[in-house]
């Protein structure tokens, strides 16, 4: 059954939140929904799912799955060297805006969220706010679901110390596969 | 822990915290919890983290959506048709219409045998059809591609390095069908970084079409018509330039001759002389200007030919 365009219309406020999460910048969530939209218009043949309650779960899945594609190119457009680094969690991490004299910063939620490596954030939306499985998140993210598994576990960590106004450490050695 | 206890590991409590665990398997490690304080304020943590990550801000999804993103989920119905490849189709068109301000180095009559004109006339006018410069045979536009494609690449720009420089030769000469030879340029500062197996595009009038030389067709076999190879070489400086060998697109009489041909891709010039000698079309490509690739594409010439005539004289009595 292929898809009808309108279908999406009720997972656009979601999905708006989502973008807005996972850019933390309104502008610029608007435009990866906006590149998300386009290219699901375009590809719209390619989406195959049975009439049913889960045919709204696999739409919303496959548009998720498009967006962190797209997020996923934007980073490694940024990031010159894309060759020296393919495990995403050793992208440089986005400076938290800390003033100097407070030592103990607790930052809030949201702009915990938006500190964390980009690995971290869109594992922890895609589980805990869009309460994917984690099959389906390894699905969106393109990647075994082992490694959703260490992201979400180290995700965790970094938003639990972030939050407790710990500066989050250096980053785990990497394991090498 | 005891002796008796069941295992519980790390990605089992996250697990639990997701709620992606069956029934049965949530129900032991609750009970297991509930035994664990350690572990179970950790589950809490995570849950609470959970929930308000889940509730964060919640107010958004009351905003009405602009119309400007529900309009971007309208089929694009004016709009051309797109490459299934579009990063291929860009690179083609940037080739066709480099080919056109490249400057034919004594016309292409020497490409075109008369007894071929007749097809070749109606494979150009299909290439012109594909906004495609005919006089530019399909493989090197193939050769620039190759280039663009491997030629930033630093983990993998080649399949077999220099370091089996003889099981390369001898690999790819296989699959070509025609002994290939990668010249000897350290003395010009180039070292050999390796090489790659590519295949044909698939035009008819990349030269594989039959009516080309017939009798002494550089064809072995299928496959070898359909197969490309990629040498990469490399200065001090880390500039890179490719070798592109081709079969099938040659035929004997065909004179050697050095032609251009230029493509601007992102401020970046990549530029392609093409030659034939006897039986392979070779293409070498690389970013620098026309001056420095002519010293390039002569000596490789040169230094092809000796080998070549090194390994087919007959041995001294």
């Amino acid at each position: 059954m292929p898809l009808v365009l309108d279908e999406a219309l009720p997972l656009l406020p979601r999905l708006r939140r989502h973008a807005r999460l996972l850019c933390g910048d309104h502008a610029r969530a608007d435009d990866l929904l906006q590149d998300t939209l386009e290219r699901a218009a375009r590809k719209g043949a390619l989406f195959h799912a049975e009439a049913g309650p889960m045919r709204q779960d696999a739409l919303r899945n496959w548009l998720l799955t498009l967006m962190h594609r797209l997020y996923l190119n934007q980073r490694r457009d940024a990031r010159e060297a894309l060759h020296d680094s393919l495990d995403e969690d050793d992208a440089p991490q986005p400076a938290i805006e800390e003033p100097q004299q407070r030592v103990a910063l607790r930052l809030d939620l949201e702009r915990a969220l938006a500190a964390l490596p980009a690995a971290s954030r869109e594992i922890l939306l895609l589980v805990c706010v869009e309460e994917l499985s984690y099959q389906d998140a390894a699905r969106v993210l393109d990647v075994p679901v082992g490694t959703v598994m260490s992201r979400l576990s180290r995700a965790r960590e970094r938003l639990r110390l972030s939050m407790d106004g710990a500066a989050p450490g250096r980053p785990p050695l990497r394991v090498v596969k | 822990m005891t002796h008796d206890e069941i295992d519980i590991d790390d990605p089992t409590l996250h697990a639990y915290v997701d709620g992606q665990l069956p029934p049965e398997r949530a129900a032991q490690v609750a009970d297991w919890l509930l035994r664990h304080p350690r572990a179970a304020q950790q589950v809490l943590g995570w849950r609470e983290q959970r929930d308000s990550l889940k509730a964060l801000h919640r107010d958004w999804l009351d905003e009405p959506v602009p119309p400007s993103l529900t309009a971007a989920l309208r089929p694009p119905a004016a709009k051309a048709p797109r490459w299934p490849r579009a990063w291929a189709a860009a690179l083609l068109l940037a080739v066709g219409l480099g080919a056109g301000v490249a400057g034919g180095w004594g016309g292409h009559a020497w490409w075109t045998g008369k007894k071929e004109a007749a097809e070749m006339a109606a494979a150009a006018a299909a290439s012109r059809a594909a906004g495609r410069d005919p006089s530019i045979p399909e493989y090197v536009r193939d050769a620039a591609i190759a280039h663009a494609v491997y030629q930033p690449e630093k983990r993998h720009p080649v399949e077999v390095g220099a370091d089996q420089a003889d099981h390369l030769i001898q690999w790819l000469s296989k699959r070509l069908g025609q002994p290939l030879y990668a010249p000897t340029l350290r003395d010009y500062g180039w070292k050999l970084v390796g090489g790659r197996l590519l295949p044909a595009g698939d035009d008819p009038s990349t030269g594989a079409s039959p009516g080309a030389s017939a009798g002494a067709s550089a064809r072995t076999s299928v496959g070898a018509a359909l197969a490309r190879a990629q040498f990469m070489y490399e200065n001090e400086a880390g500039e890179r330039f490719t070798l592109y060998v081709s079969t099938g697109a040659s035929s004997p009489e065909a004179p050697v001759a050095f032609r251009l041909m230029q493509r601007v891709e992102g401020g970046q010039t990549t530029r392609s002389l093409f030659w034939i000698d006897g039986k392979l079309a070779y293409a070498l490509s690389g970013n620098f200007d026309e001056r420095r690739l002519r010293v390039l594409a002569d000596l490789v010439h040169a230094r092809i030919g000796m080998i070549a005539r090194a390994s087919s004289a007959p041995v001294a009595p």
